[in-house]
């Protein structure tokens, strides 16, 4: 039986404060962060994120955030561009929809575990959806999650994922 | 695919619980603890690890989790099951033809004929269902043809993210939306002036760039945004300084940073010092409130009646374009200028630098680095005599912006400096020099340490304010942010800044930081001939470009080479003046006159008995225009 193609799926993270983060934790927060990742994921040769606008996708890199900090090898996955668009326009109606986002619980790393969970079975590092978790496991962080609740990330760059017109 | 099992190679052992044969491969493969069962059936199935006698082989359940993308369930089916089979359990559940159902398992897509056991598939794993649509497969979205449909989804993402921004309760304005990160806030208010579409070649000349940079390289776009929004007309209607702020890009992007920055540090030190009885408000009025200091402030008020009028115009021109600026770097820069008669070319000609220079200055107050301009003046003052006195007026404005700075001894050097070589020099200006002198000493002193003692306690006593840092150093500026401006800004005294920031040894610690920066830029000045066009727009922070403070650094550190004997702060300023200088030249040039500007008021002034012209001409562009804060003032003197 002949080997299934295989295609590598990377993660893109990046550090939306661009070093902010990992100078100024200590003090504002009283812990070490490293920085505030956004993360996409890349597979198809596209890189495929969520945000404020829902689902969107765009050449890897292709965002104003400009090349990844960081990439993270996810693993491989059979699963093909046709199934693969398929699932994310679902996602795109269902879980992940623009209005959905929201910064601590339903952001741009919820969506990249998931959908590296679904091409490759494997999670994206803890440490980039603890985030949440240790900013709000500080009293700064406590104090601002009204003001942090609001708000929402939509890199430019990339264009919408959804069905063509008239697929249901 | 499954390693075929042949009865050879295999021992079989009876289980005293089932009749099937135990079949213990051979292949290190699978470990000698699996079981390995043959079934009547033929295909073959693996049960889970756990103890065989516990396993009746032949109907084993496994419960597996199916998730589609809009939720998942749980299913129960026997762990030999073939996959065809667990499809067809599936479409009728699913409602939908097994054709377009799609199973995938740890990233593998799993086949009809396959088991779910073969493939791994044990209790409670989770497979994913994907139903494909009845219709053909999709292209991605962002392929050549539908790229106007994604230019309008782009659009139409731009004009939502249009106006939003972190940190509505900061008083921020706002940047326009090509940056980096859009964060849009609940209010949905929505000013789409700015509908530039980011079409793809744009976007991807933007992604070369650092995004402030690119952003506010765009002046086109920024004026059209901000002249269409709203808010701006108001500030207009509200202070007409403003107008001239607005319209100059580069400004515009200073004064925003500088607002910025300048807004959070108000906000914390309102709040730690709430009894300070500032005389004037801040927005948008170009000096603090040092008077407030106690010791210099009756000396302060002093010195700025005695200025030379034609001086301190001159610079007017130059700052008076940037009026936030001036928060930051000084009330006394707003005194001084405001005792200035406009002999504004020759001042301009000479102080190119100027705006940049208090950029510079006032962003020290902040986070940066960068301090106030030391080499520049002392280069400046080895110029020609005829030069002198705009040196000093540079040197005045520096050694002002000092107690917004952080390094006390460049300026009193300077200063001294220029007691020296102008003493032929304006008979006013020279009187006020000394005075000017000491009072900056005193002030230096005090400001210095109040100021860089401050800003550590600041982000620990006021952590949101210090989110909002991290955030608007990030990102563009909220449309609430710009509303809230103006109210912000009044409501908050600068001179609380200052008096607030208090500790010596956070002044210790941020003069530690520049250092840090300045080992940085001897590291790599490959990025410094990158950066350099770039430094007018982000003299201030070297948070917003944290990724980049080398760049910044390298900047300040390059032209410095030749004067290592500054301190560590003064190298900095220095250098980066001299970029700046080289850099900015006239982008900040204000066409108005003080006096033209205030005519009206001036006449009330007089009216009123305030029958000294250049006194009244002073107070007034030090209130901006505000004709009662003038005539507080004026009382004052």
């Amino acid at each position: 039986m002949e080997s299934p193609h295989l295609y590598p799926v990377k993660l893109y993270v990046y550090d939306l404060s661009k070093g902010l983060a990992r100078r100024l934790s200590p003090i504002m927060l009283g812990k070490q962060l490293e920085g505030i990742w956004h993360t996409s994921i890349v597979v198809h040769k596209d890189e495929f994120f969520f945000g404020s606008g829902g689902i969107s996708s765009c050449p890897p890199g292709g965002t104003l955030l400009g090349p990844p900090d960081t990439v993270v090898d996810v693993g491989s996955t059979e699963v093909t561009e046709e199934i693969f668009l398929e699932y994310l326009s679902s996602l795109g109606e269902s879980l992940f929809r623009g209005e959905a986002y929201n910064l601590f619980e339903h952001n741009c790393n919820t969506f990249s575990n998931e959908v590296a969970q679904f091409l490759t079975g494997r999670k994206i590092p803890s440490y980039i959806t603890d985030l949440p978790s240790e900013v709000l496991s500080t009293p700064f962080g406590q104090a601002l999650r009204p003001l942090l609740d609001s708000i929402q990330i939509q890199p430019p760059g990339g264009n919408t994922v959804g069905r063509p017109n008239g697929q249901s | 695919m499954t390693p075929a099992l042949k009865p050879s190679r295999n021992i079989c052992l009876p289980s005293p619980n089932c009749p099937c044969w135990y079949l213990l491969p051979a292949y290190p493969l699978n470990s000698m603890s699996h079981v390995t069962s043959r079934a009547p059936r033929t295909d073959q199935s693996r049960c889970p690890s756990s103890l065989p006698a516990d396993n009746s082989m032949s109907s084993s359940c496994t419960r597996v989790i199916v998730k589609t993308p809009a939720k998942q369930e749980d299913f129960t089916v026997a762990d030999d099951i073939l996959v065809r089979q667990f499809k067809e359990k599936l479409a009728a559940h699913f409602e939908c033809q097994i054709d377009q159902l799609v199973l995938v398992f740890m990233g593998r897509l799993l086949k009809d004929e396959d088991t779910l056991s073969q493939r791994g598939i044990t209790d409670g794993h989770t497979i994913y269902l994907v139903i494909k649509s009845k219709n053909g497969s999709r292209s991605l979205a962002h392929s050549s043809q539908n790229l106007p449909t994604n230019d309008h989804c782009h659009q139409d993402r731009n004009i939502k993210e249009n106006n939003s921004g972190v940190c509505q309760t900061a008083g921020m304005s706002q940047v326009p939306v090509k940056s980096a990160l859009f964060i849009e806030s609940h209010v949905p208010n929505v000013q789409n002036q700015n509908l530039e579409v980011d079409n793809p070649q744009h976007a991807a000349q933007m992604l070369e760039n650092l995004c402030f940079q690119q952003l506010l390289s765009n002046v086109e776009f920024m004026q059209q945004f901000v002249s269409g929004h709203l808010d701006k007309q108001q500030l207009i209607q509200q202070n007409p300084e403003v107008a001239h702020l607005l319209d100059n890009c580069e400004s515009l992007w200073q004064t925003l940073e500088l607002i910025r920055s300048l807004a959070i540090i108000q906000e914390i030190v309102q709040t730690q010092q709430p009894a300070q009885n500032l005389e004037h408000s801040l927005n948008p009025q170009p000096y603090l409130g040092l008077e407030t200091i106690p010791s210099g402030n009756s000396v302060l008020c002093q010195s700025y009646a005695d200025f030379s009028d034609q001086m301190f115009n001159s610079m007017q021109d130059p700052f008076g374009d940037n009026p936030s600026t001036g928060l930051l770097a000084g009330q006394l820069t707003g005194q001084v200028q405001s005792s200035t008669p406009p002999s504004s070319q020759e001042w301009q000609d000479q102080y190119p630098c100027l705006p940049t220079t208090r950029v510079i200055c006032t962003d020290s107050c902040g986070l940066s680095s960068v301090t106030s301009t030391n080499a520049n003046p002392n280069t400046l003052n080895h110029t020609s005599r005829t030069n002198m006195i705009s040196t000093k007026d540079q040197s005045h404005v520096c050694a002002i912006q000092q107690p917004a700075g952080i390094p006390i001894l460049p300026s009193i050097e300077v200063m001294q400096q220029l007691q020296e070589e102008n003493k032929d020099g304006c008979v006013s200006v020279c009187s006020s020099d000394q005075q000017f002198e000491e009072d900056f000493q005193l002030l230096d002193e005090q400001a210095t340490s109040q100021i860089t003692g401050g800003i550590a306690q600041l982000f620990i006593n006021y952590p949101h304010l210090a989110a909002q840092i991290m955030f608007m150093s990030m990102t563009p500026l909220s449309e609430q942010c710009r509303q809230q401006q103006p109210i912000f800004l009044q409501q908050s005294k600068l001179s609380d800044l200052l008096l607030a920031l208090a500790n010596p040894k956070a002044s210790r610690a941020i003069l530690q930081i520049e250092e840090g920066f300045q080992l940085l830029a001897t590291e790599a000045p490959i990025l410094l001939s990158c950066f350099v066009p770039y430094l007018s727009d982000s003299c201030w922070l070297p948070g917003v470009q944290c990724s980049f403070p080398d760049t910044v650094t390298r900047t300040w550190n390059a032209p410095d080479m030749a004067e290592p004997k500054r301190p560590e702060c003064c190298h900095k300023s220095g250098a980066v003046l001299h970029r700046l200088q080289s850099l900015d030249g006239n982008s900040s040039q204000t066409p108005h006159a003080p006096e033209i500007r205030f005519r009206k008021q001036m006449k009330f002034l007089q009216d009123i008995g305030f029958g000294n012209y250049y006194a009244n001409l002073q107070a007034l562009i030090a209130t901006e225009g505000d004709t009662n804060a003038a005539i507080r003032k004026l009382k004052k003197s």
